[in-house]
């Protein structure tokens, strides 16, 4: 039997987490496990609103299981009858299931991710508060104005040599993907202004500022906040994870490009390497039984009746949900309240399929899982994210850049691979979206086979922050 | 030689699985032998690519190079470079010289081997060999390229030479040697290539003083590649090629070979502004683009040049070297170009 003790610091720092090691393998070896064929693997999963129960099962393609807890919820619970569930495979699990096994940026939990950023003002007005109170600190760290005056004293520098050699061209154009309410744009955008008229270069009239988001409402509103910008401010509707669509036409202009809690919300797959053999995670989301009773309850309707109402919910919003389901929701907000039910009920069940070969695995359109050869072979069981939509905005995102421009991104990423190993990165729940924290070593390695060299740093403008700097820049 | 004959750069596309094998090399996990085989059987796929295209002078897509400086610098006596292993195998080197490069016996003008007597080749580059190996593979004309001095010495960490300009010029006198043993050895068509120059606009004339010491006494036909960067297939440079004229007109070369299709045919003014009186390779395919051109862009692309350079000085060819294209891509763009230039080489035909 395998155990891997993932979350190393927390077993040094909490008791609880300590204590609840000895148990666990004491409920798993008085199973009826077949002990040779099972993994037990244990997490501290920090996320509070998560996807997982206490204890899970994951058949590991027709060689095993795996059997997944979590320390930090494993205290009080009866482990016997947990063990007992995970083992029985996820067929024979009670509940409501919500879509058939597919790949981890597949699941439907995606497209709740998408329902939040675009329904994003219904969710508010229910919880009464803004997104960026939901985030850690309880604002955005893009709004950090000494971060931006760094950033723009370092582009005026890039600018004067440019124009020393007749090189500068006459747009000098930024762009920002997220733009979140806007705060970030006008916290930048002032600040451009106040140092460009101390510069004495006018640059200001050259800059052409972009905010990229693919929600436009979210637009409409970052749109308000930079109004004293509007004549160097465009607004565009971008896809994140395929920028080259809508943004093509600034390919090798860009000399800033601005990303900020972008990637971590993204679709990912995970692949995991056991025993020397690589697997895809396949997901299927799901509602425990008494959940759905409880959800359906509140309804007024029969449990069977949920997934059809659940998809109608993703594809129409709550909005126009109350309009065309009136005798389950009467009004928005009784949608939204169904939402965020579902939403905090939801779950996620695994299982590992083997891959046959890399390359038979698609990262994004463009790259194959040949790509993942250094970071998943030769290691060790290990288990990581793909973070395939961060890839793909990220390889789609460098071609725009000018060849002395740079991608700056704050976000949640993983710096080493070995953290995989020592730590839980998602998914999580933050607010009504997905977190997962992003590959950066992959991120790192795609990005020097195209020639740019990425660098992390801790996000300088709040020690103690789980925020990375990424910086990108052609190398050479 | 027939009517706007067909040629490139000089790489060709580089498949994923041979990076890789490379990146094997450069890690130490395969045999130079192995990797010396390898490279042969795929230099000898490229010939046959670029001929069943109908490419009327081909190369050995630079296939052995591991990138377009490495490979002559990593050869260079006085050149030392402290780390040969890599990462990945396209990586530059940190190259530096802390004394001035050995010069060869005969290196100076003026005291160099004679009619008849061989050069010594105990410190050649090799590149002879290179190109002896491809004129055996095909019946038809061969272009050679290697990157010029300029363009090589921005690869040096420079901490011997008090002027940076004589680092060009010693390697510019190491190439010449080099051309000479090729020309010794059948090549009539060599080519420079400058990837480097167009960010240094400033250093044009050191860089052309340069290129004249490594044709000097050489009897061949001679390129000179001024593009602005295809490192990752983007552009190192963004700009015009003002900066090359007048000043080229003094580099003892028969042709001038220079990117058009990727950033349009503006710069054909320079031609006819500084009467350029000898042959033009015109770039008519992006080699930064995946995207396959239609013959008939192709052929619009050779007809506007026409308007600058008459048909007997225009040699059709990519932008730039095609290492970054997959095989597919950069067979069916050769194609898309071999179409183009016999439609307007029919067109001429007909009048």
């Amino acid at each position: 039997m395998d155990v891997d003790l993932r979350p190393v610091r927390k077993l040094r720092e909490s008791a609880a987490a300590r204590s609840a090691v000895g148990p666990i393998v004491e409920a798993v070896c008085a199973s009826p496990a077949d002990l040779a064929r099972l993994r037990v693997v244990c997490d501290w999963i920090q996320y509070k609103q998560n996807f997982r129960e206490p204890v899970v099962g994951r058949p590991v393609g027709d060689v095993g299981t795996e059997i997944a807890f979590d320390l930090r919820r494993c205290a009080d619970i009866d482990l016997a009858a947990h063990i007992k569930q995970a083992l029985a495979g996820p067929a024979d699990q009670p509940g409501v299931t919500l879509e058939p096994w597919v790949s981890g940026r597949d699941s439907c939990i995606w497209r709740f991710n998408q329902l939040y950023w675009q329904a994003l003002s219904h969710w508010e007005a229910a919880t009464g508060r803004e997104y960026e109170q939901s985030l850690p600190g309880g604002e955005s760290d893009a709004r950090n104005a000494e971060a931006a005056r760094e950033l723009i004293l370092e582009l005026f520098r890039i600018w004067d040599e440019l124009a020393a050699r007749r090189a500068l061209p006459e747009e000098l154009y930024v762009l920002e993907l997220g733009v979140g309410n806007g705060n970030q744009a006008r916290t930048w955008l002032d600040e451009f202004l106040a140092l460009d008229r101390r510069h004495g270069r006018e640059y200001y009239h050259r800059l052409r500022y972009l905010m990229g988001d693919y929600s436009p409402h979210v637009l409409e509103r970052a749109r308000r906040a930079v109004g004293h910008h509007a004549d160097r401010v465009s607004a565009l509707v971008v896809e994140a994870t395929r920028p080259s669509v809508t943004l093509g036409f600034l390919a090798g202009k860009a000399f800033l490009v601005y990303i900020s809690n972008v990637y971590d919300n993204l679709p990912t797959d995970e692949l995991a390497c056991v025993q020397g053999r690589t697997y895809r995670v396949e997901t299927q989301a799901f509602l425990a039984e008494d959940d759905a009773d409880r959800i359906a309850g509140q309804l007024g309707c029969r449990t069977g009746e949920l997934v059809p109402l659940i998809d109608r919910l993703l594809r129409i919003g709550p909005e126009l949900l109350s309009e065309a389901s009136p005798d389950k929701c009467a009004d928005t907000g009784q949608a939204v309240a169904f939402w965020q039910a579902l939403w905090a009920a939801l779950r996620l069940r695994e299982r590992y399929v083997p891959l046959e070969g890399l390359d038979s695995y698609q990262v994004t359109p463009t790259l194959t899982g040949e790509i993942l050869r250094p970071l998943i072979e030769g290691h060790g069981d290990v288990r990581m994210h793909v973070s395939n939509g961060a890839l793909g905005s990220f390889t789609g995102t460098l071609p725009l850049l000018h060849p002395f421009g740079r991608v700056q991104c704050h976000d949640l990423f993983l710096t080493s691979s070995q953290q995989y190993r020592t730590g839980f990165y998602g998914p999580g729940k933050y607010d009504g979206s997905v977190v997962n924290w992003v590959n950066g070593p992959l991120l790192q390695l795609v990005a020097s086979r195209r020639g740019y060299d990425v660098a992390y740093a801790p996000f300088r403008q709040r020690p103690g922050s789980n925020i990375t700097t990424l910086t990108a820049q052609a190398r050479d | 030689m027939v009517l706007l004959p067909t040629t490139v750069v000089g790489s060709y596309s580089v498949p994923e699985w041979l990076e890789r094998v490379k990146t094997e090399y450069y890690q130490r996990r395969i045999s130079a032998q192995h990797l010396a085989e390898i490279n042969e059987v795929a230099i000898k796929a490229a010939v046959k690519d670029q001929e069943l295209a109908g490419i009327d002078i081909v190369s050995d897509g630079e296939l052995r190079r591991d990138n377009d400086v490495d490979y002559f610098l990593a050869r260079i006596p006085g050149v030392h470079i402290p780390q040969r292993a890599k990462a990945d195998y396209f990586d530059y080197y940190d190259a530096e010289v802390t004394r001035p490069l050995p010069e060869l016996a005969g290196d100076k003008p003026g005291d160099r081997p004679g009619d008849g007597q061989s050069a010594d080749t105990s410190t050649s580059l090799g590149l002879a060999a290179d190109f002896l190996f491809t004129r055996q593979l095909t019946d038809r004309p061969v272009k050679f390229s290697f990157t010029g001095p300029f363009s090589l010495s921005r690869r040096i960490r420079d901490e011997a030479y008090t002027e940076p300009g004589d680092l060009v010029r010693a390697l510019a006198r190491r190439l010449n040697a080099e051309a000479r043993e090729l020309a010794a050895a059948g090549a009539d068509l060599l080519q420079i290539d400058e990837p480097f120059l167009a960010g240094y606009p400033e250093h044009v004339d050191l860089a052309v003083e340069a290129v004249n010491l490594v044709t000097e006494d050489v009897p061949v036909t001679w390129a000179l590649h001024v593009c602005y960067g295809n490192r990752y297939a983007r552009p190192s440079w963004e700009g015009h090629y003002d900066f090359l004229f007048p000043a080229v007109q003094a580099a003892r070369v028969d042709q001038l070979v220079l990117e058009f299709a990727r950033k349009g045919l503006d710069d054909l003014r320079l031609i006819r502004q500084y009467d350029w009186d000898r042959w033009l390779g015109l770039g008519v395919i992006d080699v930064k683009n995946p995207e396959v051109e239609a013959a008939e862009l192709v052929a619009s692309r050779i007809r506007r040049a026409l308007d600058y350079m008459p048909a007997d000085r225009l040699m059709i060819n990519p932008d730039c070297g095609l290492r970054h294209l997959a095989p597919d891509v950069a067979r069916r763009k050769l194609r898309a170009m071999v179409a183009g230039a016999a439609q307007v080489r029919a067109e001429l035909a007909s009048h």
